[in-house]
């Protein structure tokens, strides 16, 4: 049996006095990754800044493992591991310094051996970890950003556009990490742009369109979701 | 809590910004305490070399004199106010205003408000001691340290990262602004601490001026943490708060100082000091007796020698300084008491200021505000007057005197505060 670990019911949010979602809903069960996607401006950060209690819903409700974000944000926050859109960590410090303060901050220890495994597995060279992230190219920050989302071992990893910045191949090998994660049973809630990785490992992709679910698709069984379909349909969902 | 502490202070000191500020503010603390002592310690001996100096002169001036006018004449007398063990921290009016003249027994009104041989060194480093320091800089380090806290996250796109990750949410914000103050706290105190022990401070005292920093350093870093906190854009913040330093630290003062002085009109000192020379020089024509009867009036005691005989007599000339003395009077107690009446009025406008509150609190403590100097011109007006009292009756008595006579000169006793 299979257990919703995210739903987000008839979710309504304004920003600046202006509807940004509008009455969504959707359920994340355990271990499955969910891929939103949609134009800019389309409402996607904001559905996870949401579900962090960073943004209050006008009406709905955004819910997590159990616990309603708005009555306890910080046992909500205790589910999750966030990566942000542009998540600049400090330029100044080392990828070992930036994850060893993060997770201090989240109160997680782990052993320099399994920070050094985490980016391994990001492939970050190893030469590179002592030096400061502003000696760093864009996707080598990201990959950093990403071994900490991973180091965190929640039951929730929330990630806004985690491949942005990355080359393919890098891409590719960190959507076999997530599918790994997930079928490990970890819940895999993220925003991207590009349909056809989402497409390759996601059990369900949502389609935003201006603060609306346009339409969702489901992963059958072994059959993948068809990535011309969502490109189609996204296409069309683009205003002319 | 203090995993939380010990976590944001290796964080902190990673910050190439915070270091900068830290030392910076460890520099200008211990720069503005050295500024202090030099001056202190220059005052201090300039005190010794006069008094060397008034002694081998006197030496030299007494040397087979027996008239005890020429010798008031030529005799100086060093009247000083010492420093206090605090001053070095507060220089305050020792920097504006004479701690020293060099007394005869001629009219003193002009000797007390002559600016210019009588007024030591003014020293334009002076202004930049703790106290400006600690009064005027320290909020603007203060500022400069934490007006971008959640501002610089946000910028960056770590403000949520931050906050999800931190089971203390934004309050780790809060630790972050405590423990960057606690750094600047140290750096500006531990170079107060080493000049407290070097300066032999009473433990009252260190702990006077302890509280007095702490009370800026949490007035500010509460003022940042509330500004930032309603003004989320760091240089809209920055702004905000250097206009709040500038109504609360320049402003205000000025504003404050300027009202009290137009509505507590006092005498200028150089108007006290031309009715002093007016009146003894218009004496020399006026007719001998009218000076003496205007004398005798006074002191009584001396009216039977009063009788003015030959063309010049010192009896007659020093009562006629003591007349110009009399004349400019009025005018100088007028200003003293117009200072006192600023200074409490200006203990209104310091509740408004928190610059001037520390300054008038480091100054009195320090034994250099105003009413401190005016202890001392009181103090040397006494002395000026023992003076008088001991020549008038050889000068009256017209009795020569000896050296025995001589060793009987009141001598100038510091007043305690
Ligand atoms: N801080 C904010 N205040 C007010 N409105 C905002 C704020 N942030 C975003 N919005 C608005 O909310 C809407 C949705 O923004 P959101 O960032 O969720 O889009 P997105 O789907 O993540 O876009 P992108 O693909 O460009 O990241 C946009 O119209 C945007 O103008
Ligand atoms: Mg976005």
């Amino acid at each position: 049996m299979t257990k919703s670990l995210v739903t987000a019911s008839k979710l309504c949010v304004e920003r600046g006095n202006r509807r940004v979602l509008d009455n969504i809903s959707f359920t994340i069960n355990k271990g499955d990754i969910f891929a939103l996607l949609g134009g800019n401006g389309a409402g996607k950060s904001t559905t996870l800044l949401t579900f962090l209690g960073f943004v209050k819903p006008s009406s709905g409700e955004a819910i997590i493992n159990g616990i309603k974000v708005e009555e306890d944000i910080q046992a909500a926050r205790g589910q999750i591991a966030y990566l942000p859109e542009s998540a600049n960590l400090y330029a100044h410090l080392s990828a070992y310094e930036n994850i060893e303060y993060f997770l201090s901050l989240a109160q997680i220890s782990r052993s320099s051996q399994e920070i050094s495994l985490s980016l391994d597995d990001v492939k970050l060279a190893p030469k590179m970890r002592i030096e400061p992230l502003s000696s760093y190219s864009k996707g080598m920050r990201q990959k950093v950003a990403i071994a900490l989302a991973m180091l965190r071992r929640s039951p929730l990893l929330l990630l806004d556009e985690p491949t942005s910045g990355l080359d393919p191949v890098a891409i590719d090998e960190f959507n076999t990490i997530l599918k790994a994660l997930a079928d490990a049973g970890t819940t895999i809630f993220m925003v991207t742009h590009d349909v056809y990785g989402a497409c390759e490992i996601a059990k369900r992709v949502g389609l935003l369109q201006q603060g609306k679910m346009a339409s969702v698709f489901e992963a059958v069984g072994e059959t993948k979701i068809s990535a011309e379909a969502v490109h189609q349909a996204f296409r069309q969902s683009q205003p002319s | 809590m203090l995993h939380e502490l010990r976590r944001e202070l290796n964080h902190a000191l990673k910050e190439p910004a915070l270091r900068w500020l830290v030392l910076i503010a460890f520099s200008l603390s211990t720069i503005a305490l050295l500024i202090g002592a030099l001056t202190i310690s220059h005052q201090k001996d300039m005190v010794l070399r006069l008094e060397a100096a008034v002694t081998a002169e006197r030496l030299l001036t007494i040397k087979d004199k027996t008239d005890p006018g020429d010798i008031a004449y030529n005799l100086f007398h060093l009247t000083f106010d010492p420093p206090t063990d605090l001053a070095f921290m507060a220089l305050g009016q020792r920097n504006e205003r004479p701690w020293l003249h060099r007394l005869r027994m001629l009219a003193l009104e002009g000797q007390i408000h002559e600016t210019n041989d009588s007024n030591p060194e003014i020293l334009i480093l002076g202004q930049l001691d703790f106290t400006f320091f600690l009064s005027v800089l320290v909020p603007l380090i203060i500022i400069s340290l934490l007006f971008d806290i959640e501002g610089r996250e946000r910028r960056e796109g770590r403000y949520e990262l931050i906050c999800a990750a931190s089971p203390l949410g934004s309050r780790v914000f809060h630790i972050r602004a405590a423990v960057k103050s606690l750094l600047l706290t140290a750096a500006i105190i531990l170079p107060f601490i080493a000049a407290a022990i070097s300066n032999n401070l009473t433990i009252l005292a260190f702990l006077s001026v302890l509280g007095l920093i702490f009370f800026q350093i949490v007035l500010w870093v509460i003022f940042c943490r509330i500004v930032t906190c309603i003004i989320p854009e760091a240089v809209t913040a920055a702004l905000s708060l250097v206009t709040l330093w500038l109504l609360l630290t320049v402003l205000t003062p000025i504003i404050g100082k300027t009202a009290v002085e137009n509505s507590l009109p006092v005498p200028n000192g150089g108007t006290i000091l031309l009715t002093q020379r007016e009146t003894v020089n218009a004496a020399w024509d006026l007719p001998k007796e009218t000076t003496m009867d205007a004398f005798i009036h006074i002191y009584p005691e001396w009216k039977a020698q009063a009788t003015i005989n030959r063309p010049f007599e010192w009896k007659w000339y020093y009562a006629f300084q003591e007349m110009g003395d009399q004349a400019a009077q009025p005018k100088s107690w007028a200003l003293y008491q117009g200072m006192t009446d600023r200074h409490e009025a200006m203990a209104l406008v310091a509740l408004l200021s928190p610059a001037l509150f520390i300054e008038r609190a480091m100054t009195e403590l320090a034994g250099t505000d105003v009413l401190q100097h005016l202890r001392y011109v009181r103090c040397a007006r006494a002395f000026h007057a023992d003076l008088r009292h001991f020549y008038y009756p050889y000068l009256f008595n017209e009795k020569a005197m000896s050296e025995n006579d001589l060793a009987q000169l009141p001598e100038f006793e510091p007043c305690a505060i």
